[in-house]
């Protein structure tokens, strides 16, 4: 069967994602290789595949939320690994990056995957206090102590590097232009 | 011959994070068949993904003037692909009353010519209050164009977006 190229999207600690050509037929950690995303060597990162949204069918009363999202085995060819579907490529050394997102003086805490985007952990920190439906989308997330806030397509993963696997948010209301 | 301006815009055009939102289906350039005939640099037509709303189109184009890019901010506002110019007042998108959305996409200034948005060059020049009041939001030299669309297609699919 003849092979098809992919356009993948790799992201990692601490940087910005760039875009990788594979072959369905290339095993991945020769891809990562070629595009020196990774080494020769024992491999010493963790390769997540896809973006993990576990967050968004998390039951309400559940607290202190993990992610199941498991790294895959980089052997395998980008066809089983089914990257033309998810198109997204992690690579970090966190297993799970500790997420807090304070609001109204409280505190909503999980550990999410670094796969998992901001606008997933905002969808959820919205359901988790409660926000009104239609003006949800109103509140986002600002870095802790900075007036960042990141895009909801970053990965978690790319806002922090070991030994330190966590980030904190505040959960901000969006200004209307006025004047 | 490329200009720097549009150098930066077209590697940015091509950045894991612009392509990434067009596999989502979230924005693009306009396809050649309906851009004017005569576009020129630094004039570029792009579309929005919109959230279903009964008798409001799927996407929204919008034109921008990129001149300067990525020093200065854009400028630009909803088109027309049909009638190949600036959307038709009453098909704009339109936002809840009192509701950002409803905000940042009037038709009540400037004649709808630019978004009330402190991304917009024109907005910002006429509110310099913003520098301060909205200043994370700002256009900087470390924006890119993935920022502006990320930022009206998040309007354009949240719950206070109502259709046209």
């Amino acid at each position: 069967m003849a092979h098809e190229e992919l356009e993948l999207f790799v992201h990692g600690q601490g940087a910005k994602p760039r875009v990788i050509k594979a072959s369905t037929g290339d095993i991945l950690r020769d891809v990562l290789i070629r595009f020196e995303v990774i080494k020769e060597g024992p491999d010493e990162f963790l390769v997540f595949i896809g973006e993990c949204e576990e967050a968004l069918a998390e039951p309400d009363e559940t607290d202190d939320g993990i992610d199941k999202h498991a790294p895959v085995d980089v052997t395998l060819t980008v066809e089983v690994l089914e990257l033309k579907r998810h198109r997204h490529i992690h690579i970090h050394k966190c297993r799970h990056v500790a997420v807090e997102v304070n609001f109204n003086g409280k505190t909503k805490r999980r550990r999410f995957s670094p796969a998992a985007t901001v606008g997933v952990v905002a969808h959820w920190a919205r359901k988790k206090f409660h926000l009104d439906a239609a003006a949800a989308a109103e509140y986002v997330l600002q870095l802790c102590n900075s007036a960042d806030r990141p895009r909801p397509a970053t990965h978690l993963g790319e806002l922090t590097e070991p030994p330190k696997c966590a980030v904190c948010f505040d959960l901000v209301k969006e200004l209307t232009p006025q004047g | 011959m490329e200009t720097p301006d549009q150098r930066l815009f077209e590697e940015d055009i091509l950045s894991a994070e612009f392509r990434a939102g067009v596999l989502k289906g979230y924005w693009g350039l306009a396809a050649a068949e309906v851009l004017p005939a005569a576009l020129a640099w630094p004039t570029r037509i792009l579309w929005l993904a919109a959230a279903a709303r009964p008798n409001a189109p799927e996407h929204f184009y919008i034109q921008l003037n990129v001149a300067g890019y990525r020093t200065v901010a854009p400028t630009g506002t909803f088109w027309d692909p049909d009638t190949k110019s600036v959307l038709d007042l009453t098909k704009r998108p339109k936002g809840k009353p009192e509701s950002r959305c409803a905000k940042v996409f009037r038709t009540d200034w400037q004649g709808g010519a630019a978004f009330y948005h402190p991304y917009d060059r024109v907005a910002t020049s006429d509110h310099p209050q913003w520098k301060t009041d909205q200043a994370n939001k700002i256009w900087t030299s470390a924006h890119t164009i993935v920022d502006y669309l990320d930022e009206f297609h998040s309007l354009l699919n949240g719950g206070e977006y109502i259709g046209v």
